[in-house]
């Protein structure tokens, strides 16, 4: 007959009712004696990280987002729930230096929340560490599809427009400049994105792709390329070159004398790879998701960059702007949930909202993507102000329902995630 | 096509120029020093970052200071750092240049911002040219005439004149150059000095052509390390002609191939080293044996 043993007392812990109160007199003392223990505790910062690039190629665009976002804990006098916060800013080289400095933040510093990945491909390597470590983390400048399609988790919201939802509202542009495209995107993540989805929309409307070719990140003349696209002779080209790339490519572009020859158009361009770029050769029609001297910017974001202009002494950039809403919307997400504790912040991320216009951005609750509209911008025919290069075309899409529609549905989405 | 293919493989004769001068930089210091000098891309960006601010300053005649001060810069740099490494662990090289390549790369970022800067050919270097089939940029022209001038000018003053022969020598065997009675402290620092003052050079023509930021000399750096492996270590000759087929197989390769661009130059340097493990023209150097 069988017997069910009672637990051995060896694995339980021998305290008795002596040792507990010796145990609480002890810690009782210990406290008078050092009083600095339990209120440094009570007072440590709350801890929030940024993993932004800080040295290489794509640290211009890197220090950008990184101010936006040290702006948006400025603005809150670098406190939350009535306690001071600090922001730590990591740097990131790789996809994997950008997943071990993220697990750094939160393992070791035990950051509440992590903003970061300067490019697609190092957002993908941090949202799994994120979801495996259970803290919120906001991808703000990675448009690859993935991150909030088959690739997404419950700690992984993302602020900028997806490949495909520019693809939407930029597509109807390019369309309407020729049917013949050439497509030049960077060898990875978001340029293998750009040249799909590109692709699709051309199977889709007739349009006829007459060559396409894939750019390594670490390409420094392009001369070869634009060979290329002036030989194949099509009617617009469509660009997914990134960072310094896009800068080297436009300057070259220029110099083979095919500014303003074919049109050049790419998605969700930054203000610095223009600014490198200078007066003389930039040219070009893009998609953008903020622009500081944009009419319809909030009163919220009018502020930001009165700040941004007040603390860095030059207009905000559109990268500065995507630090800083990412950024913005963990703290409210924070503040709102009274609490640090990431299913807590998680929640809050995805009840929060900041009104915009006629819209509110918002995360959706099943992806986690953030619902906003994009710019569709032209380089001025006449550059006079060293940071004023782009005329605001439009704001796209045009009506509240048509915001949401651009971003699909549930049913569309790859996204299948999780609970807490 | 045939006109394309023309025009493809002189803009592949005018990067491999390119990186002909920024490996004979690495390739000399290397040789006499010892030193795998891994700042040298930052040189390259000090050199562009000096031609830029000379020509906003005191217009573009100043420019041909850029590659004299990147070249002081570099023999400072031998003279407090570089010297106290000769004769130790080759790792401790690495960790310093790489160091300094940091460094260089901060300092900049500090001093201008680490955004990229426009920086625009001449006036009257704008323009095409269109020689039947083939297409050039008269900017590119200008590069591809430099920089064969200067890697010339470089082999006769490697050939012809007593410092280019304590050099060479120096290079097969620095002490024994140094028993003959020759300053080799003075003689290092003209060396990285020397090898600087190239990737000055290199900095100037590249800074109108590519993204001009901090950290731009990164990606010359693996050109040119595999361009003095395909040559053979110190070979003047060999760093020349495996620049210019580097530049070729790229720009072919972009051609017919794009997707196989960034190999391309790696594959080449599996064949010749199958073939030929020292190098196209590489000898046996008794130091590095």
């Amino acid at each position: 007959m069988s017997q069910i043993k009672k637990p051995s007392s060896s694995l339980l812990l021998p305290i008795g009712r002596r040792g507990l109160l010796k145990g609480g007199a002890a810690t009782a003392v210990s406290s008078l004696a050092m009083p600095w223990v339990s209120r440094a505790n009570a007072d440590a910062p709350i801890q929030i990280g940024m993993v932004w690039a800080k040295n290489g190629p794509l640290s211009g665009q890197g220090q950008y987002l990184a101010q936006g976002g040290l702006l948006a804990l400025q603005q809150r006098k670098n406190m939350l729930m009535g306690k001071p916060a600090e922001i730590i800013w990591l740097d990131e080289s790789s996809p994997q230096n950008s997943a071990q400095n993220a697990a750094k933040l939160m393992g070791e510093d035990k950051v509440v929340g992590v903003v970061g990945g300067v490019i697609s491909a190092f957002a993908l390597a941090i949202a799994p560490v994120a979801e495996k470590m259970k803290v919120p983390f906001i991808a703000a400048n990675g448009a690859a599809d993935e991150l909030t399609g088959v690739d997404c988790n419950k700690y992984t919201f993302r602020s900028q427009p997806p490949v495909h939802v520019h693809r939407e509202m930029f597509g109807p542009y390019c369309k309407a400049l020729g049917k013949k495209w050439y497509l030049i995107t960077a060898a990875y993540a978001y340029g293998q994105d750009i040249k799909k989805e590109f692709t699709d929309y051309a199977k889709e409307n007739g349009i006829e792709i007459v060559g396409a070719d894939e750019v390594p990140l670490s390409a420094t003349d392009y001369s070869s390329y634009i060979l290329k696209i002036r030989a194949a002779k099509p009617d617009v080209v469509i660009g997914g070159v990134v960072g310094g790339g896009l800068t080297a490519f436009l300057k070259q572009w220029e110099q083979l004398g095919m500014r303003g020859k074919i049109p050049f158009t790419e998605i969700s361009i930054g203000c610095t790879d223009i600014w490198g770029v200078g007066p003389k050769a930039a040219d070009g029609l893009f998609t953008m998701t903020w622009y500081y001297t944009n009419k319809k910017n909030s009163p919220a974001e009018q502020q930001m960059a009165a700040d941004y202009l007040a603390t860095y002494k030059r207009p905000a950039a559109d990268k500065a702007w995507m630090g800083w809403i990412a950024m913005k919307s963990l703290l409210d997400s924070i503040e709102a949930a009274k609490s640090t504790k990431p299913a807590a912040i998680v929640e809050a991320l995805e009840h929060w909202s900041m009104p915009r216009g006629d819209i509110n951005l918002h995360y959706r609750t099943f992806d986690h993507q953030m619902i906003n509209r994009a710019l569709v911008v032209k380089v001025k025919p006449k550059i006079t102000d060293q940071w004023d290069y782009f005329d605001v075309l439009a704001e796209l899409p045009k009506s509240p329902a048509e915001v949401e529609a651009v971003y699909g549905t549930q049913a569309q989405s790859a996204c299948k995630m999780g609970p807490v | 096509m045939a006109g394309l293919i023309l025009s493809q493989v002189v803009i592949g004769l005018v990067n491999g120029m390119l990186y002909v001068l920024i490996a004979v930089g690495l390739s000399i210091i290397f040789g006499m020093l010892g030193i795998v000098n891994f700042a040298h891309g930052a040189f390259i960006a000090v050199g562009a970052y000096l031609a830029v601010t000379l020509v906003q300053n005191f217009g573009w005649p100043a420019v041909v200071l850029a590659p004299v001060l990147t070249g002081l810069i570099g023999v400072i740099v031998e003279m407090t750092l570089i010297r106290h490494l000769y004769g130790k662990e080759p790792l401790l090289g690495l960790i310093l240049t790489f160091a300094l390549a940091l460094f260089f790369e901060a300092a900049l970022k500090f001093t201008f911002g680490g955004d990229a800067r426009p920086f625009d050919p001449p006036g009257f270097l704008s323009g095409l040219i269109v020689w039947g089939p083939i297409l050039l940029t008269t900017y590119r022209l200008a590069v591809l005439l430099v920089t064969a001038t200067v890697l010339v000018a470089f082999w006769a003053f490697l050939r012809f004149t007593r410092f280019g022969r304590i050099i060479r020598a120096g290079s097969r065997d620095a002490e024994m150059v140094g028993l003959l009675g020759i300053n080799l402290p003075i003689v290092f620092s003209g060396v990285f000095g020397i090898g600087c003052l190239l990737a000055g050079i290199a900095g100037l023509l590249v800074g109108p052509l590519w993204s001009l930021q901090p950290s731009m000399g990164n990606d010359a750096i693996m050109p040119a390390f595999v361009i003095v492996t395909i040559g053979g270590l110190g070979s003047y000759l060999g760093a020349a002609v495996a620049g210019l087929m580097v530049g070729l197989v790229g720009a072919l390769t972009i051609q017919f191939a794009p997707g196989w661009s960034a190999a391309s130059m790696y594959v080449l340097m599996m064949v010749v080293l199958l073939v030929r493990p020292r190098g196209l023209f590489g000898e046996s150097w008794e130091r590095f044996e």
